[in-house]
Protein backbone atom coordinates (compact mmCIF):
# COMPACT_ATOMS: atom_id res chain seq x y z
CA UNK A 1 0.00 0.00 0.00
CA UNK A 2 1.72 3.31 -0.68
CA UNK A 3 0.79 6.84 0.00
CA UNK A 4 -3.00 7.53 0.64
CA UNK A 5 -4.84 10.54 -1.00
CA UNK A 6 -8.27 12.00 -1.31
CA UNK A 7 -10.86 10.93 -3.72
CA UNK A 8 -13.47 13.81 -3.77
CA UNK A 9 -17.04 12.21 -4.57
CA UNK A 10 -19.76 15.17 -3.85
CA UNK A 11 -19.49 19.17 -2.04
CA UNK A 12 -23.03 19.07 -0.34
CA UNK A 13 -24.99 21.13 2.35
CA UNK A 14 -26.87 20.41 5.60
CA UNK A 15 -26.20 16.91 5.72
CA UNK A 16 -25.64 14.84 9.06
CA UNK A 17 -22.35 12.94 9.44
CA UNK A 18 -24.11 10.16 11.02
CA UNK A 19 -25.96 9.55 7.36
CA UNK A 20 -22.73 9.16 6.21
CA UNK A 21 -21.61 5.92 8.06
CA UNK A 22 -23.58 3.69 5.83
CA UNK A 23 -21.68 5.04 2.50
CA UNK A 24 -19.15 3.55 0.19
CA UNK A 25 -17.22 4.33 -1.89
CA UNK A 26 -13.98 3.64 -3.86
CA UNK A 27 -13.20 -0.20 -3.33
CA UNK A 28 -15.91 -0.54 -0.72
CA UNK A 29 -14.55 2.05 1.39
CA UNK A 30 -16.19 4.58 3.99
CA UNK A 31 -16.41 8.19 3.12
CA UNK A 32 -15.60 11.07 5.44
CA UNK A 33 -16.63 14.75 5.48
CA UNK A 34 -14.28 17.14 5.62
CA UNK A 35 -16.09 20.80 6.32
CA UNK A 36 -15.06 24.29 5.67
CA UNK A 37 -17.06 27.40 5.40
CA UNK A 38 -20.73 25.53 5.44
CA UNK A 39 -19.94 23.82 3.08
CA UNK A 40 -19.13 19.51 2.92
CA UNK A 41 -17.19 17.82 0.90
CA UNK A 42 -17.48 14.09 0.98
CA UNK A 43 -14.14 11.99 0.63
CA UNK A 44 -12.58 8.75 0.85
CA UNK A 45 -8.87 7.44 1.26
CA UNK A 46 -7.67 6.09 -2.38
CA UNK A 47 -3.97 4.54 -2.81
CA UNK A 48 -2.23 6.46 -4.89
CA UNK A 49 -0.46 3.29 -6.14
CA UNK A 50 -3.73 3.22 -8.12
CA UNK A 51 -5.05 7.00 -8.12
CA UNK A 52 -1.53 8.76 -8.55
CA UNK A 53 -0.94 10.40 -12.23
CA UNK A 54 0.74 7.64 -13.64
CA UNK A 55 -1.59 4.70 -12.33
CA UNK A 56 -4.24 6.15 -12.95
CA UNK A 57 -3.79 6.80 -16.61
CA UNK A 58 -3.00 3.33 -17.09
CA UNK A 59 -5.95 2.63 -15.54
CA UNK A 60 -8.31 5.01 -17.56
CA UNK A 61 -7.21 2.90 -20.01
CA UNK A 62 -8.98 -0.72 -18.79
CA UNK A 63 -12.24 -0.07 -19.48
CA UNK A 64 -13.27 -2.86 -16.76
CA UNK A 65 -11.56 -0.64 -14.06
CA UNK A 66 -13.19 2.29 -15.07
CA UNK A 67 -16.30 0.54 -14.77
CA UNK A 68 -16.01 -0.49 -11.94
CA UNK A 69 -14.59 2.56 -10.29
CA UNK A 70 -17.39 4.70 -11.93
CA UNK A 71 -20.17 2.61 -10.12
CA UNK A 72 -18.49 3.10 -6.95
CA UNK A 73 -18.43 6.94 -7.39
CA UNK A 74 -22.03 7.00 -8.76
CA UNK A 75 -23.43 4.46 -5.65
CA UNK A 76 -21.27 6.86 -3.35
CA UNK A 77 -22.82 10.25 -4.90
CA UNK A 78 -26.34 8.92 -5.11
CA UNK A 79 -26.29 7.82 -1.60
CA UNK A 80 -25.38 11.51 -0.54
CA UNK A 81 -27.68 12.88 -2.76
CA UNK A 82 -30.73 11.06 -1.27
CA UNK A 83 -29.96 12.67 2.15
CA UNK A 84 -28.99 16.14 1.06
CA UNK A 85 -28.24 18.98 -1.52
CA UNK A 86 -25.40 17.70 -3.38
CA UNK A 87 -22.68 18.89 -6.40
CA UNK A 88 -21.35 15.26 -8.07
CA UNK A 89 -17.86 16.23 -8.84
CA UNK A 90 -15.87 14.56 -11.76
CA UNK A 91 -15.09 10.86 -11.63
CA UNK A 92 -10.92 10.45 -10.46
CA UNK A 93 -10.93 14.00 -8.67
CA UNK A 94 -8.07 13.16 -5.69
CA UNK A 95 -6.34 15.48 -3.77
CA UNK A 96 -3.28 15.18 -1.37
CA UNK A 97 -4.93 15.72 1.76
CA UNK A 98 -8.23 16.62 3.23
CA UNK A 99 -6.40 20.31 4.40
CA UNK A 100 -6.06 20.65 0.31
CA UNK A 101 -9.25 19.62 -0.11
CA UNK A 102 -10.69 22.20 2.69
CA UNK A 103 -8.57 24.52 0.49
CA UNK A 104 -10.27 23.96 -2.59
CA UNK A 105 -13.79 24.60 -0.70
CA UNK A 106 -12.68 27.79 0.47
CA UNK A 107 -11.41 29.00 -2.07
CA UNK A 108 -14.54 28.01 -4.71
CA UNK A 109 -16.91 28.67 -1.95
CA UNK A 110 -18.85 30.92 -3.73
CA UNK A 111 -19.19 29.11 -6.90
CA UNK A 112 -19.94 25.82 -4.68
CA UNK A 113 -22.50 27.34 -3.38
CA UNK A 114 -24.17 28.95 -6.61
CA UNK A 115 -24.38 25.28 -8.17
CA UNK A 116 -25.63 24.30 -4.81
CA UNK A 117 -28.36 26.93 -5.54
CA UNK A 118 -28.84 25.98 -8.64
CA UNK A 119 -29.29 22.41 -7.89
CA UNK A 120 -31.43 22.62 -4.35
CA UNK A 121 -34.96 20.81 -4.50
CA UNK A 122 -34.14 19.36 -8.26
CA UNK A 123 -33.06 16.41 -10.10
CA UNK A 124 -31.43 15.60 -13.55
CA UNK A 125 -33.59 13.45 -15.78
CA UNK A 126 -32.10 12.51 -19.08
CA UNK A 127 -34.08 12.27 -22.14
CA UNK A 128 -33.11 10.16 -25.73
CA UNK A 129 -34.86 9.59 -28.59
CA UNK A 130 -33.99 7.18 -31.25
CA UNK A 131 -35.34 7.23 -34.80
CA UNK A 132 -36.68 3.74 -36.48
CA UNK A 133 -33.70 1.39 -37.65
CA UNK A 134 -32.78 2.86 -41.46
CA UNK A 135 -35.39 0.89 -43.88
CA UNK A 136 -33.05 -1.64 -45.23
CA UNK A 137 -32.46 -1.40 -49.37
CA UNK A 138 -35.16 -2.47 -51.08
CA UNK A 139 -34.21 -6.19 -52.36
CA UNK A 140 -36.26 -5.82 -55.62
CA UNK A 141 -35.14 -2.76 -56.63
CA UNK A 142 -34.07 -3.00 -60.02
CA UNK A 143 -30.31 -3.02 -60.69
CA UNK A 144 -28.39 0.34 -61.97
CA UNK A 145 -27.96 -0.11 -65.52
CA UNK A 146 -24.64 2.12 -65.29
CA UNK A 147 -22.35 4.19 -63.34
CA UNK A 148 -24.28 7.12 -64.15
CA UNK A 149 -27.53 5.21 -63.46
CA UNK A 150 -26.06 4.28 -59.89
CA UNK A 151 -24.65 7.15 -59.08
CA UNK A 152 -28.06 9.04 -59.22
CA UNK A 153 -29.58 6.15 -56.82
CA UNK A 154 -27.11 6.79 -54.55
CA UNK A 155 -27.69 10.67 -54.39
CA UNK A 156 -31.36 10.03 -54.56
CA UNK A 157 -30.97 7.64 -50.92
CA UNK A 158 -28.44 10.24 -49.34
CA UNK A 159 -30.86 12.91 -50.00
CA UNK A 160 -33.75 10.93 -48.50
CA UNK A 161 -31.79 10.43 -45.33
CA UNK A 162 -31.21 13.89 -44.89
CA UNK A 163 -34.21 14.66 -45.12
CA UNK A 164 -35.34 12.46 -42.83
CA UNK A 165 -32.49 13.91 -40.19
CA UNK A 166 -33.66 17.45 -40.77
CA UNK A 167 -37.01 16.37 -40.39
CA UNK A 168 -36.34 14.50 -37.37
CA UNK A 169 -34.30 17.08 -35.97
CA UNK A 170 -37.34 19.71 -36.37
CA UNK A 171 -39.74 17.71 -33.96
CA UNK A 172 -37.02 16.58 -31.45
CA UNK A 173 -35.81 20.30 -31.19
CA UNK A 174 -39.41 21.29 -30.66
CA UNK A 175 -39.87 18.42 -28.22
CA UNK A 176 -36.61 19.73 -26.61
CA UNK A 177 -38.01 23.07 -26.19
CA UNK A 178 -41.19 21.15 -25.31
CA UNK A 179 -39.68 19.85 -22.16
CA UNK A 180 -37.14 22.71 -21.11
CA UNK A 181 -39.89 24.99 -20.69
CA UNK A 182 -41.06 22.09 -17.61
CA UNK A 183 -37.18 22.02 -16.45
CA UNK A 184 -34.88 24.37 -14.40
CA UNK A 185 -31.90 24.41 -16.78
CA UNK A 186 -30.98 21.48 -19.73
CA UNK A 187 -28.85 20.80 -22.23
CA UNK A 188 -28.18 18.52 -24.99
CA UNK A 189 -25.42 16.19 -24.90
CA UNK A 190 -23.03 14.26 -27.09
CA UNK A 191 -24.88 11.80 -29.22
CA UNK A 192 -23.73 8.11 -27.85
CA UNK A 193 -21.81 6.34 -30.05
CA UNK A 194 -24.30 3.25 -30.59
CA UNK A 195 -20.44 0.85 -30.35
CA UNK A 196 -20.81 2.08 -26.88
CA UNK A 197 -24.62 2.12 -26.38
CA UNK A 198 -25.42 -1.28 -28.44
CA UNK A 199 -28.27 0.45 -29.94
CA UNK A 200 -29.25 -0.39 -33.28
CA UNK A 201 -31.26 2.48 -33.79
CA UNK A 202 -29.32 5.69 -34.67
CA UNK A 203 -29.83 7.71 -31.59
CA UNK A 204 -31.31 11.73 -32.30
CA UNK A 205 -31.45 13.17 -28.85
CA UNK A 206 -29.27 13.03 -25.93
CA UNK A 207 -30.29 15.77 -23.23
CA UNK A 208 -30.61 16.16 -19.69
CA UNK A 209 -32.79 18.37 -17.60
CA UNK A 210 -32.56 19.93 -14.31
CA UNK A 211 -36.34 19.15 -13.09
CA UNK A 212 -37.72 20.45 -9.60
CA UNK A 213 -38.95 17.37 -7.44
CA UNK A 214 -42.41 18.80 -7.51
CA UNK A 215 -42.64 18.97 -11.71
CA UNK A 216 -41.10 15.06 -12.02
CA UNK A 217 -44.17 14.15 -12.50
CA UNK A 218 -45.52 16.80 -14.97
CA UNK A 219 -41.98 16.53 -16.81
CA UNK A 220 -42.23 12.83 -16.79
CA UNK A 221 -45.55 12.48 -18.82
CA UNK A 222 -44.29 15.16 -21.17
CA UNK A 223 -41.11 12.86 -21.96
CA UNK A 224 -43.66 10.23 -22.34
CA UNK A 225 -46.06 11.40 -24.66
CA UNK A 226 -45.31 14.75 -26.49
CA UNK A 227 -43.89 12.47 -29.52
CA UNK A 228 -46.71 10.91 -30.11
CA UNK A 229 -47.62 12.38 -33.36
CA UNK A 230 -43.95 10.65 -34.54
CA UNK A 231 -44.59 7.18 -33.86
CA UNK A 232 -41.21 6.91 -35.97
CA UNK A 233 -39.24 8.00 -33.00
CA UNK A 234 -39.49 6.81 -29.77
CA UNK A 235 -38.83 8.80 -26.61
CA UNK A 236 -36.50 6.96 -22.94
CA UNK A 237 -37.05 9.17 -20.01
CA UNK A 238 -34.59 7.94 -17.52
CA UNK A 239 -34.15 9.58 -14.07
CA UNK A 240 -33.98 10.93 -11.94
CA UNK A 241 -30.35 11.35 -11.79
CA UNK A 242 -27.72 13.09 -9.26
CA UNK A 243 -27.32 16.84 -11.14
CA UNK A 244 -24.14 15.68 -12.78
CA UNK A 245 -24.62 17.59 -15.59
CA UNK A 246 -25.28 20.87 -13.96
CA UNK A 247 -22.65 20.64 -11.61
CA UNK A 248 -20.24 22.52 -13.80
CA UNK A 249 -19.36 25.73 -11.90
CA UNK A 250 -18.99 29.08 -13.21
CA UNK A 251 -15.90 30.24 -12.66
CA UNK A 252 -15.24 34.35 -13.16
CA UNK B 1 -46.27 13.13 -6.23
CA UNK B 2 -45.59 9.95 -7.24
CA UNK B 3 -42.85 9.42 -8.66
CA UNK B 4 -39.55 8.79 -6.59
CA UNK B 5 -37.01 11.26 -6.45
CA UNK B 6 -34.39 9.33 -5.00
CA UNK B 7 -31.86 8.64 -7.50
CA UNK B 8 -31.29 4.72 -8.35
CA UNK B 9 -26.96 3.21 -7.58
CA UNK B 10 -28.07 0.18 -9.21
CA UNK B 11 -25.81 -1.84 -11.85
CA UNK B 12 -28.92 -1.46 -14.54
CA UNK B 13 -27.11 1.75 -15.44
CA UNK B 14 -25.40 1.41 -19.13
CA UNK B 15 -21.95 2.33 -18.59
CA UNK B 16 -21.98 4.64 -21.65
CA UNK B 17 -24.93 6.75 -19.55
CA UNK B 18 -22.89 6.66 -16.57
CA UNK B 19 -19.75 7.99 -18.17
CA UNK B 20 -21.72 10.37 -20.50
CA UNK B 21 -22.26 12.30 -16.43
CA UNK B 22 -19.25 10.98 -14.97
CA UNK B 23 -16.87 12.10 -17.28
CA UNK B 24 -18.92 14.27 -20.11
CA UNK B 25 -20.01 17.59 -18.07
CA UNK B 26 -19.92 17.92 -14.82
CA UNK B 27 -16.62 18.72 -14.63
CA UNK B 28 -16.00 20.57 -11.55
CA UNK B 29 -12.59 21.02 -9.72
CA UNK B 30 -8.86 20.57 -10.63
CA UNK B 31 -7.43 17.85 -8.43
CA UNK B 32 -4.04 17.58 -7.36
CA UNK B 33 -3.65 14.93 -9.56
CA UNK B 34 -4.20 16.14 -13.15
CA UNK B 35 -4.77 13.84 -15.79
CA UNK B 36 -5.31 15.87 -19.04
CA UNK B 37 -7.85 13.58 -20.59
CA UNK B 38 -10.93 15.01 -21.12
CA UNK B 39 -13.49 12.22 -20.87
CA UNK B 40 -14.37 12.50 -24.50
CA UNK B 41 -11.52 11.43 -25.29
CA UNK B 42 -11.43 8.74 -22.81
CA UNK B 43 -14.57 6.86 -24.37
CA UNK B 44 -12.95 7.64 -27.55
CA UNK B 45 -9.82 5.43 -26.32
CA UNK B 46 -11.68 3.14 -24.84
CA UNK B 47 -13.96 2.40 -27.83
CA UNK B 48 -10.80 2.23 -30.02
CA UNK B 49 -9.34 -0.13 -27.75
CA UNK B 50 -13.04 -2.24 -27.40
CA UNK B 51 -12.92 -2.24 -31.20
CA UNK B 52 -9.74 -3.67 -31.25
CA UNK B 53 -10.00 -6.71 -29.47
CA UNK B 54 -13.71 -7.72 -30.69
CA UNK B 55 -11.53 -7.23 -34.33
CA UNK B 56 -9.15 -9.75 -32.87
CA UNK B 57 -11.47 -12.13 -31.56
CA UNK B 58 -13.44 -12.18 -35.27
CA UNK B 59 -10.50 -12.71 -37.17
CA UNK B 60 -9.64 -15.96 -37.03
CA UNK B 61 -7.65 -16.20 -39.77
CA UNK B 62 -3.88 -15.05 -39.09
CA UNK B 63 -3.39 -14.36 -42.54
CA UNK B 64 -6.22 -11.70 -42.21
CA UNK B 65 -6.22 -9.50 -44.98
CA UNK B 66 -3.40 -10.54 -47.18
CA UNK B 67 -6.37 -11.23 -49.61
CA UNK B 68 -4.49 -10.29 -52.53
CA UNK B 69 -0.93 -10.81 -54.08
CA UNK B 70 0.29 -7.36 -53.63
CA UNK B 71 2.71 -8.07 -56.57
Amino acid sequence: MGASGRYLVAVSRGLDAEALSEVRAIHGSGVHMVECEGLQAIVCDVDLDEFGEEPLRGNLENLAWVEEMARAHHAAVCAVDAVATTVPMRFATIYESDDRVAEQLRVLRDPLTEALDRVEGASEWSVKAYAAPEPPEPADRPRAESGVAYLAQRREAVEARRRRESDDEEALSAFHHELARLAVASRRLQLQDPRLSGRQEPMRMNAAYLVAHHAAERFSDCATTALTGRPDLRAEVDGPWPPYSFAALELS
Amino acid sequence: MTLETTARADAQISLVDLLDRLLGTGVVLVGDVVISLAGIDLVRVQLEALITSVRSELAPDPHGEAGSDGT
